[in-house]
């Protein structure tokens, strides 16, 4: 009888004891982030951002008083083995906040998964719009602007400065096709007297652009609009300029750093103008002090896909303190609707898609500038997230099943 | 008129990069039978030294001269003590070991450089623009072509007029003959794999400041010249000069003509060729 009571005495003291361990656990973010192969240089920098979001949280105190652990996961770009590892980190270590930016492909994969095991995902680089449009899910989140939100914002610029001859290039593939559609429709809207002087898409991993140049120069065109990014944005500036096309770009990812860097010539890049939702030259305090703060830590400037992550892990975190747990259902419902003020304006995540609605910001690249020797964004303004905003019965997003 | 005519600028000027990556490969397929797949690799090797040439000094033109005498070198190493121990295995051997080799330089051009995309700068009269009868047109694009013209003729020369032609092409032939006839056979194959090695660092070194300089390099290029060498001909020099030329041309008014399936033309050239002509344009029947 008294061995029964011992034995009963330190269950309960376990049972105790994990109880405890249990309160002071951390909470998991998991990132899916390609970290090896030719996308590398992306995955690497989006994970900084997050990583540094994560060290600012657990500076103060963490969320909820738990500390926030980040995961790097190398998703490598797959769908099936972002599923493999994912489907390990649920099982095995109970992980179910999951985030990336890189590849619609892992966001389907993730999806299935969030359907299944009921994690969350938010995603703070895929831009295509059907993500929270037809494919639109309970578990999904996107702190990013869509497809459609940054070609609006091209849109308005090009309406704005008055522009009436466009010419539109981009990627053969969804992606392309999406935001130059996007960017056309909206054109149009805001000023019909609008002439596209020519609409190409070229094949992903074109080497040589010089035929594509001369249709460009010879239709006459004032301003080009491309979403292109990676190589393809970085050749097509390089060849444009030495071809002697005079008209300047409106482009989706003109604030990359690396491929200014690449393109190696200034004057290249001088004049045309870059639409994020994140960059270093975005006024205000917040924005100051988160680059004061990362510069610090690690001794370079948080750059586009650093601080896109950035701000989406503060968000996300600002969804689970609200929720006082990290379970997925009250973060999800803690998360719609809320607002969050941070370094890129002020964003509210849209209960009706989970697609936040963000200011886009609009900068021309410059020579003189505060953070490179090479040409780089200057002064950025704000396109409000009224006028790139798609209201929720345009979307295509039926509404959450549960 | 004068927009058909840069058009044409255009395509030359990429017909002679596409036969500046091809040449090499054909000749070492050409002459020793080797499908080099670390053709493209040696490429992006070229590229590199050229990039690190180019920060360190300044020279463009010194690079020119250095990534492929680099590359020469190691197209030697590779030759002597990897292909020739493999050689009497047969030909997936050789494939297998080229094919593991492109894999090793991949990552290690990752390692010594990282995965961020570079560039390779020119300057003076190579980044100038030149008027021609109306049109403006960047020299690079123009010394591109002259290069590779003058290389080809150069090669044609070579194996076609000299001594050490006639010698390459024997042994190709008949090796046996050959060294029984004093010559040392061995040193002739690494010799020709080490020149096909230097001028894929060539064209390398002059790609880059066109096309940029980044990890994935080799893989872009990789598929054009194997195009290039089957529609031509495995092997075949002029083979390579009539396909480079073609693509280059298609490749343009393709994107002029057909914009919605430019890629696919070159494609479709080439199953046309291997329907009709398998062995390509210049090929020999095997």
């Amino acid at each position: 009888m008294r061995k029964f009571a011992i034995v009963c005495l330190t269950l309960a003291l376990g049972l105790v004891l994990a109880a405890g361990a249990q309160a002071a656990e951390t909470i998991k973010l998991a990132v899916m982030e390609p970290l090896s192969g030719n996308f590398k240089d992306i995955g690497d920098r989006y994970a900084e951002g997050v990583k540094f979001a994560a060290e600012v949280i657990n500076a103060k105190g963490g969320i909820n008083g738990q500390k926030l652990e980040v995961i790097l996961v190398d998703s490598e770009l797959n769908p099936a083995v972002a599923t493999r590892k994912a489907t390990k980190l649920i099982m095995q270590d109970n992980v179910r906040h999951f985030c990336g930016g890189t590849g619609s492909s892992v966001a389907g994969a993730m999806e299935a998964l969030g359907d299944k095991h009921n994690t969350l995902f938010f995603t703070y680089g895929m831009a295509a719009a059907s993500l929270t449009g037809d494919k639109c899910n309970r578990n999904f989140f996107r702190t990013c602007a869509s497809t459609d939100m940054q070609s609006y914002a091209l849109a308005t610029w090009v309406a704005q400065q008055g522009f009436k001859k466009v010419f539109c290039i981009a990627q053969d593939y969804s992606f392309g096709k999406e935001a130059t559609a996007a960017f056309i429709k909206k054109l149009k809207e805001l000023n019909p007297s609008v002439e596209i002087v020519g609409e190409v898409l070229h094949p992903l991993g074109t080497k040589d652009f010089a035929p594509y140049v001369s249709q460009i120069i010879s239709s006459g065109a004032e301003v080009v609009f491309t979403s292109n990014w990676g190589n393809d944005l970085t050749l097509l500036l390089k060849q444009a300029r030495p071809l002697g096309l005079k008209a300047k770009f409106a482009g989706y990812y003109l604030n990359d750093d690396l491929m200014v860097k690449a393109v190696a010539d200034d004057e290249a890049v001088i004049g045309s103008v870059s639409a994020e939702i994140y960059m270093l030259s975005i006024p205000g305090q917040a924005n100051a002090d988160f680059i004061a703060g990362f510069t610090q830590a690690n001794g370079f400037y948080p750059t586009w896909l650093r601080g896109k992550a950035y701000a989406a892990t503060m968000f996300w975190a600002e969804a689970v303190k609200k929720a006082g747990n990290d379970k997925v259902d009250d973060v999800i419902k803690a998360w719609e609707g809320l607002t969050y003020d941070g370094p890129a304006g002020k964003w509210t995540m849209r209960a009706c898609d989970h697609q936040v609605q963000q200011p886009v910001w609009i900068a021309e690249m410059v020579a003189d500038n505060p953070y490179f020797k090479h040409a780089y964004v200057g002064p950025a303004t704000m396109v409000a997230p009224e006028k790139i905003s798609v209201p929720c019965q345009e979307t295509g997003c039926k509404g959450f099943a549960k | 008129m004068s927009d058909l005519a840069v058009f044409f600028l255009h395509g030359l000027a990429y017909a002679g990069l596409l036969f500046l990556v091809s040449s090499g490969l054909t000749l070492v397929f050409g002459m020793m039978n080797v499908l080099n797949f670390a053709h493209a690799s040696f490429y992006m090797l070229g590229a590199y030294f050229a990039m690190a040439i180019a920060v360190y000094t300044g020279q463009f033109w010194l690079t020119l001269a250095v990534a492929p005498l680099a590359l020469l070198v190691i197209g030697a190493v590779v030759e002597r003590f990897l292909l020739r121990k493999v050689h009497v295995l047969g030909h997936v051997h050789e494939l297998l070991l080229t094919f593991g080799l492109a894999y090793i330089i991949q990552e290690g051009v990752k390692w010594i450089w990282g995965n961020n995309p570079q560039a390779i700068n020119v300057s003076g009269l190579l980044a100038s623009t030149v008027h021609l009868g109306g049109i403006v047109y960047p020299v690079y694009r123009l010394f591109i072509f002259a290069l590779s013209a003058l290389l080809g003729l150069g090669m044609a020369l070579v194996i076609y007029k000299t001594r050490i032609g006639i010698i390459v092409r024997a042994a190709v032939n008949d090796s046996a003959m050959v060294n029984a006839l004093g010559i040392n056979v061995p040193y002739v194959f690494m010799g020709v794999f080490a020149v096909g090695a230097a001028l894929s660092g060539l064209a390398g070194a002059t790609a880059g400041p066109l096309l940029g300089v980044f990890p994935g390099m080799a893989g872009a290029i990789l598929v054009d010249a194997f195009v290039v060498i089957v529609v031509g001909g495995m092997g075949s020099l002029g083979g390579a000069v009539l396909a480079s030329f073609i693509i280059g041309q298609l490749q343009s008014f393709g994107v002029l003509l057909f914009p919605d399936f430019s890629l696919a033309l070159i494609y479709m050239l080439m199953a046309l060729v291997l329907v009709l002509k398998p062995e390509g344009l210049f090929g020999e029947k095997s």
